[in-house]
């Protein structure tokens, strides 16, 4: 493990190197170095920016959305899988939509909703949910087709009711799936967010992008960039990271 | 009738045929008397509808005529336990091997006061004592099917059914098995339901011997071994049963395919 940490880290530092020496070639309006991109970002966390607000204020909006949008979109996407999953008429009905709504573009959904709701909260967090929402279906009941009969059989035939049936062989079937959904849905969700506060959203780190872009100032778009990837990263690999190492500890290790 | 654990009458199960044009029928007017506390086995061809027996049995497959019925040991009246060990061990990879016989406990409503004793004591007699915190993927084939028998005597059922549950193993692994069940036996002692296509496995483990035909499954011969136990696996006496019984197998199966 320890490994693998110090690997990660020497591939930062040798990211930064490569950055450096290329800023050296260029100018600040084309490539501005990590440390001037460094400089600005702590700045703008004790400095309050445009609207009077720190980069802390408009990360908090940001991760808000970002849960809630996600949050909302898990629920109902497993929702509807699991109905469809387990409800041949549930998929009758309404399996023939999913491949439409995987396909419409984000950016589509985003302006439709700008379109629906102004440009207002709501708007750009239905875009959100919209667009996320599909993906954890199709998760969702893919893995509801892949659940063992075998297993199921096994828990009917020791009288097994149907809470217990649910709670100690099916969820953990699903837990895979319900994972992958999980990883998949936060990045999309990241991603649209971004864009939607690009587009619309007031406040947020997708809405200073798009500030600095007006004002064509690169070195604090960058430093918006990078703080975001970082955020990701930290999100990505100190939460998810551990909680999928906790509820997969049954797998063997070399089955990882 | 109250000296039998299993009695089934004229039952008889259908399957859709496979071209999803009309049904044909797995299981004919069969019949079976299984006396309590007896070691039954049911030794059939592949595909003769013997896992489909004991699934009508285990109440979770339907049937279309007949009547099965099961007694519980001490009475009339209180239901039937069940007990069931498939071909595979069908455990819950994701829950230690103690919580895998806690799931069967707990889906037949028994007290959690006596978890822990039951646990320890069934999983000492299938010799896997202090395997209890060990997840199933990280035990062989065959102490995987053990934690599957100890799960199914945890329940103390009044009926222990059993589908080829050596099939799996390897020949070795498998006799060491049987040999083990047999000691296992002598400390529980519920009715079972033996479901084999091994004559050898069937004489050597069995008080009562039925054999199956095909198309549609019928019972066309039993028989008791009245062989004492403990028995050795190269017993000369279960060899010449054993050859005896294959005889007569042949002759009915070779009506029946023809």
């Amino acid at each position: 493990m320890n490994k693998h940490v110090a690997l990660r880290c020497l591939s930062i530092l040798f990211f930064l190197a490569v950055w450096w020496a290329a800023a050296l070639f260029s100018t600040p309006e084309i490539l501005p170095g990590p440390f001037a991109i460094g400089k600005t970002i702590v700045s703008n966390f004790t400095t309050p920016g445009p609207e009077d607000k720190t980069a802390g204020f408009h990360i908090a909006i940001t991760l808000a959305r970002i849960f809630f949008t996600f949050s909302v979109a898990m629920l109902l996407g497993i929702a509807f899988g699991l109905t469809m999953g387990l409800k041949r008429k549930a998929e009758l009905a309404f399996g023939y939509l999913i491949p439409v709504a995987l396909t419409i573009p984000t950016l589509l959904a985003v302006f439709l909703c700008v379109m629906w709701f102004g440009f207002s909260e709501a708007g750009g967090l239905f875009a959100v949910i919209m667009t996320v929402t599909p993906f954890v279906t199709v998760n969702m009941l893919a893995g509801t087709k892949a659940l063992d009969k075998e297993l199921v059989d096994m828990a009917r035939a020791f009288k097994a009711n149907r809470r217990l049936t649910i709670r100690k062989v099916l969820i953990w079937q699903l837990m895979p799936y319900i994972f992958s959904a999980f990883r998949y849905a936060f990045g999309m969700t990241w991603k649209i967010v971004a864009l939607a506060e690009t587009f619309g959203l007031k406040y947020g780190i997708g809405y200073m992008f798009t500030f600095w872009f007006e004002q064509f100032d690169m070195v604090q778009v960058m430093a918006w960039i990078i703080l975001f990837v970082a955020l990701m990263l930290i999100l990505e690999h100190g939460v998810i990271a551990r909680l999928e190492e906790k509820i997969f500890a049954w797998r063997p290790v070399h089955a990882l | 009738m109250s000296s039998h654990a299993v009695v089934i009458e004229g039952l008889r199960k259908k399957f859709p045929s496979p071209s999803g044009l009309g049904e044909f029928t797995v299981i004919d007017s069969l019949s079976l008397h299984v006396a309590l506390g007896s070691f039954a086995s049911i030794v059939g061809p592949s595909g003769c509808g013997k896992s489909t027996l004991l699934n009508i049995i285990a109440g979770i497959e339907p049937h279309e005529a007949g009547q099965v019925h099961i007694a519980a040991q001490d009475g009339a009246n209180t239901a039937a336990r069940i007990g069931y060990v498939f071909q595979s061990p069908r455990l819950l990879n994701w829950l230690t091997v103690e919580d895998n016989i806690k799931f069967a406990l707990e889906a037949q409503g028994i007290g959690r006061a006596v978890w822990n004793e039951r646990v320890k004591k069934y999983l000492d007699m299938v010799g896997l004592a202090g395997q209890d915190r060990n997840f199933p993927l990280n035990l062989s084939g065959g102490m995987q099917q053990r934690v599957a028998i100890a799960r199914a005597l945890a329940i103390e059922p009044d009926i222990l059914l059993m589908d080829e549950p050596f099939s799996h193993l390897d020949e070795i692994t498998a006799r060491k098995m049987r040999v083990d069940l047999m000691r296992i036996l002598e400390r529980a002692r519920p009715t079972i339901l033996f479901v084999t296509h091994s004559l050898r496995e069937a004489v050597f483990l069995s008080e009562e011997v039925y054999m199956m035909s095909v198309r549609p499954a019928r019972i066309f011969k039993h028989l008791r071994v009245d062989i004492p136990r403990p028995r050795e696996p190269e017993d000369p006496r279960l060899f010449d049963l054993e050859k005896a019984l294959v005889k007569e197998f042949f002759a009915v199966l070779e009506q029946d395919y023809r």
